[in-house]
């Protein structure tokens, strides 16, 4: 099964690894930027339309 | 316009025919250029959200989810709040925009809504049946909202208050007819203790410190021997301070999170080297603030945006009260001035980027508010010029660049608001100028000392605080200080006065919405004279006034308990000192009052009826009756008489001003014997946002010859558009009999302004003499629109062509293509008046 650990897209926390942040590119029709949302280490990323490995 | 035109036309070509938005996107920066085409516009148009601005449906899960998991907690009430704020704060999705240097927005993503489900279950509902603003795949976002709102039924502010009301008065303000708002501590206006936070001298780490040793003393205090009424009121005041210190916690929490978010950035995706510069900068600045003060102007922005998206993700704030150019002036200063740290251009990029984080922000809210606030989320009114503690001219460099930055990105929300005082340099005032002459609608101008006069007899404010005034609301002055700013004035005592002069000759029952609603003063065909209509009016105000304000009164009353604000508290002086909730009554000395929408139509009714009715004698009581029952059809020669014959208010006409003073002056001696729950009086404020157009089909046929379906007025001392036929210094004296100390809280006055006449220097100097005049005659407020007819005909025509022609609706300005056609109209038909 597939772990946001193992993405690209995720950063962990220095003080705690198993937590850590989502934090991609995106280009809306009006602008682009980075957003991050907070994720665990262990959350399943099956679904996730975005997940890259690292 | 296609680049390529916009590319050949040179910026002094833009600015002979005018189109000083084409001029703009020219002179601005690149920077400056990205983030204002960068905005989602979030203003409604005609009542409903842009294509792709979509509800926020991530905070409303995050608040769902924690008010679950608490449910059963033995914590107090704002204890189990302020985990939910911080819960949400700690785990939302945060953004940097691409060249930004400013981060920081109240919903998840830039193209999204705010969506708080803890206020009220029929903003929720309004939620789920908005299917223009509920994001993709829809079946799924509507299951979503279909489980937020089965958890919040019955839970919400507003549903738990609700039992807590006269159910008579509610049904009332619920129907619609006679006010704007509900009685809702989390949703209103809300000013702030900035003495307290925003002057260097303090920040969030300060105060949690602060917070600390005042647990660690009540602590003990209830466990040392005795028991007092002291000891029991500790309790709750230990739980208040726990929840200030949670807020203010998880506000530096959210606050590193975006430093995180700059710092990965840099290190893991940026190329450019000057970006990421930056990046490490935004990274600095928000590692520093809010958890300490400031130390130069971009770390004191970015704390101001922290502090406000913290206060809007505890409550839905209507209005933004705001005085940047006294409280991050002195940064500017040390930055520009002093240390040479910045130069001007890079902290006009840096003012303009402030000024374009505020506009982007929204919540979700009801129709009926998106409808009378055309355009715009909020009244963002921001407050610059004036004067200090002491009387001191407070306008400085920072005041320039605030008004030179908003003619360069032209966001009509937030817009500026000018206290004039006999101080001002001609350097201000040109500037003040040349935002209104290039059609900004903005700055408005605000009578410093009428004003500070006014805020002294309203509330007793002591002179020193009353100076430090900023715009609560659209116009209503408050202190930004420790006793004198108000938490929340709620929106609820917004009154449609045209409804006093409809039920007067109704005996009080609304045939609009089919009920009794104002008091039964009689058959109006028995009235034998003047005075017997009169004091039905008197009778039908302050019934009207009298519904509104208990409901408000009931809920300020029960706020502290029942919907607590940890976050404001703990910003604010007074609570950090008492242990009590900022809604606590009794820390304040009041700042209350009621907006008076559509007054002027009372006055020119009253004329009507006493000219035409009781004196001349040309109509009866039964005939004008029959008129208005009929909407004035089949009616059409008495109507046009009742138009064109009878006085109309703006044209210096004793007969119909004296009748506009003698209704203020009923309306302010009634306001004396309204009481807050501070203890204070409750001054009428006239103006309209855009309620005019609200109420258009709301509001019955009058005497002044409107029928339903018409628009209203549209400013609050206004005259009717085209009605003022004497011209400009006409309209000034009769606004001019009114006393703006005592008459009521504020006046709102629209004025057009010819553009061709107001060119060049000579322009300028007609309009600084009137302006003389207007503060000589002590009236408290006036605004401009110097948009001519053709412009906005032709944006009415091509309005892809005018996308950034900005207008003065109200107490607020919108870009005219925002605004419904007729709200356009509306503006259009005001007078447009030659100075000189």
């Amino acid at each position: 099964m597939a772990t946001c650990k193992e993405c690209k897209s995720y950063f962990p926390l220095e003080e705690n690894p198993d937590k850590g942040d989502c934090v991609r590119r995106v280009v809306d029709p009006r602008q682009e930027y980075y957003q991050s949302k907070p994720v665990n280490a262990s959350d399943d990323a099956v679904k996730c339309a975005s997940f890259a490995k690292k | 316009m296609a680049q390529a035109a916009l590319k050949d036309t040179s910026v002094e070509e833009f600015e002979t025919r005018q189109q000083w938005w084409w001029a703009a996107e020219k002179k601005r920066s690149g920077r400056l250029d990205y983030l204002r085409k960068a905005i989602w516009k979030k203003g409604a148009i005609g009542g409903l959200y842009a294509p792709g601005v979509k509800v926020d449906l991530e905070r409303a899960q995050l608040q769902t989810r924690k008010a679950r998991e608490l449910e059963f907690s033995n914590d107090a009430y704002v204890i189990k709040f302020a985990r939910m704020i911080a819960h949400i704060l700690d785990n939302k999705t945060i953004f940097i925009t691409d060249h930004a240097q400013l981060a920081g927005y109240t919903a998840s993503l830039p193209h999204t809504i705010g969506w708080d489900p803890s206020c009220a279950s029929i903003l929720n509902v309004e939620v789920y049946n908005d299917p223009t603003a509920i994001p993709e795949p829809a079946d799924e976002s509507q299951k979503i909202i279909q489980e937020v709102n089965a958890y919040w039924g019955g839970k919400t502010d507003l549903d738990r208050m609700m039992p807590v009301f006269d159910m008579e008065d509610l049904m009332k303000m619920l129907s619609g007819s006679i006010g704007w708002g509900v009685p809702l501590a989390r949703g209103g206006y809300s000013s702030k203790d900035y003495e307290y936070i925003m002057t260097g001298k303090r920040a969030f780490q300060d105060i949690i410190d602060e917070l600390d040793r005042k647990i660690d003393e009540g602590d003990e205090m209830t466990h040392a021997p005795g028991a007092t009424p002291e000891t029991t009121d500790m309790y709750d005041k230990l739980n208040n301070w726990e929840a200030m210190k949670i807020t203010l916690e998880a506000g530096i929490r959210i606050a590193r999170r975006y430093a995180r978010l700059a710092r990965i950035i840099a290190e893991n995706f940026e190329e450019d080297p000057v970006r990421r510069e930056e990046l490490l900068k935004i990274a600095e600045t928000c590692e520093r603030v809010p958890a300490h003060p400031p130390r130069n102007l971009q770390e004191s922005f970015q704390y101001d945006i922290f502090i406000q998206m913290m206060s809007r993700t505890e409550a839905i704030e209507g209005a933004w009260p705001s005085r940047p150019d006294f409280y991050h002036g002195p940064y500017y200063d040390k930055d520009v001035n002093i240390d040479h740290t910045l130069t001007k251009e890079e902290a006009l990029d840096l003012v303009g980027e402030f000024l374009i984080r505020a506009a982007e922000v929204c919540q979700f809210k009801p129709k009926w508010t998106r409808e009378g606030l055309q355009g715009i989320d909020g009244t963002w009114v921001w407050t610059i010029g004036g004067v200090d503690a002491h009387g001191n001219d407070a306008c400085n460099d920072l005041t320039i660049a605030l008004m030179q930055a908003a003619r360069l990105v032209r966001v009509a929300n937030p817009t500026l608001s000018f206290r004039w005082h006999p101080k001002v340099k001609d350097e201000v005032l040109r500037e003040i100028f040349e935002c209104n002459r290039q059609g900004l609608g903005y700055p408005n101008m605000r009578n410093d000392p009428v004003l500070i006069a006014n805020t002294m007899h309203w509330y007793g404010h002591p002179i020193e605080e009353a100076r430090l005034w900023a715009n609560q609301a659209c116009l209503s002055p408050c202190p930004t200080t420790k006793h004198g700013y108000q938490p929340m004035r709620m929106a609820n005592a917004t009154a449609n006065c045209a409804k006093i002069i409809e039920y007067v000759l109704t005996g009080g029952y609304d045939k609009v919405v089919n009920m009794q609603v104002g008091a039964e003063t009689g058959d109006v065909t028995r009235f034998k004279n003047f005075e017997e209509f009169f004091d039905a009016w008197t009778m039908q105000m302050k019934t009207i006034f009298s519904i509104l304000v208990r409901a408000v009164n009931r809920a300020r009353t029960l706020a502290p308990r029942l919907t607590p604000r940890p976050f404001l508290s703990g910003i604010s002086e007074r609570s950090i000192e008492s242990g009590m909730d900022t809604f606590e009554p009794s820390l304040e000395r009041g700042n209350a009052w009621i907006t008076a929408f559509t007054w002027v139509e009372n006055i020119d009714s009253l004329a009507a009826v006493k000219k035409l009715v009781f004196e001349e004698k040309k109509y009866t009581m039964a005939q004008l009756k029959e008129a208005l029952d009929a909407n004035w059809e089949g009616f059409e020669q008495m109507r046009l008489d009742f138009v064109r014959n009878a006085p109309k208010w703006g044209n210096d006409d004793d007969y119909v001003d004296d009748i506009m003073i003698r209704c203020l002056r009923e309306a302010a001696k009634f306001s004396r014997e309204l009481k807050c729950p501070s203890g204070n009086s409750w001054p009428i404020l006239p103006e309209n946002v855009s309620g005019n157009i609200h109420y258009a089909n709301i509001v019955g046929a009058l005497p002044n010859g409107r029928r339903l379906g018409d628009a209203l007025y549209d400013g609050g001392i206004s005259p009717g558009p085209g009605l003022d036929k004497k011209g400009p210094t006409a309209v000034l004296k009769s606004c001019s009999k009114i006393d703006h100390i005592t008459d009521g809280r504020a006046f709102l006055l629209n004025q057009r302004l010819s553009p061709t006449q107001l060119a060049g220097e000579k322009g300028y100097q007609l309009w600084k003499a009137y302006i003389r005049t207007w503060a000589d005659l002590g009236i408290d407020h006036i605004q401009f629109n110097m948009i001519d007819d053709a412009t906005l005909r032709a944006a009415q025509k091509e309005p892809e062509q005018y996308q950034e022609v900005i207008v003065r609706v109200a107490g607020y300005s919108a870009h005219f293509v925002d605004i419904s056609r007729k709200t356009q109209d509306n503006i259009i038909q005001r007078t447009i008046h030659g100075l000189g």
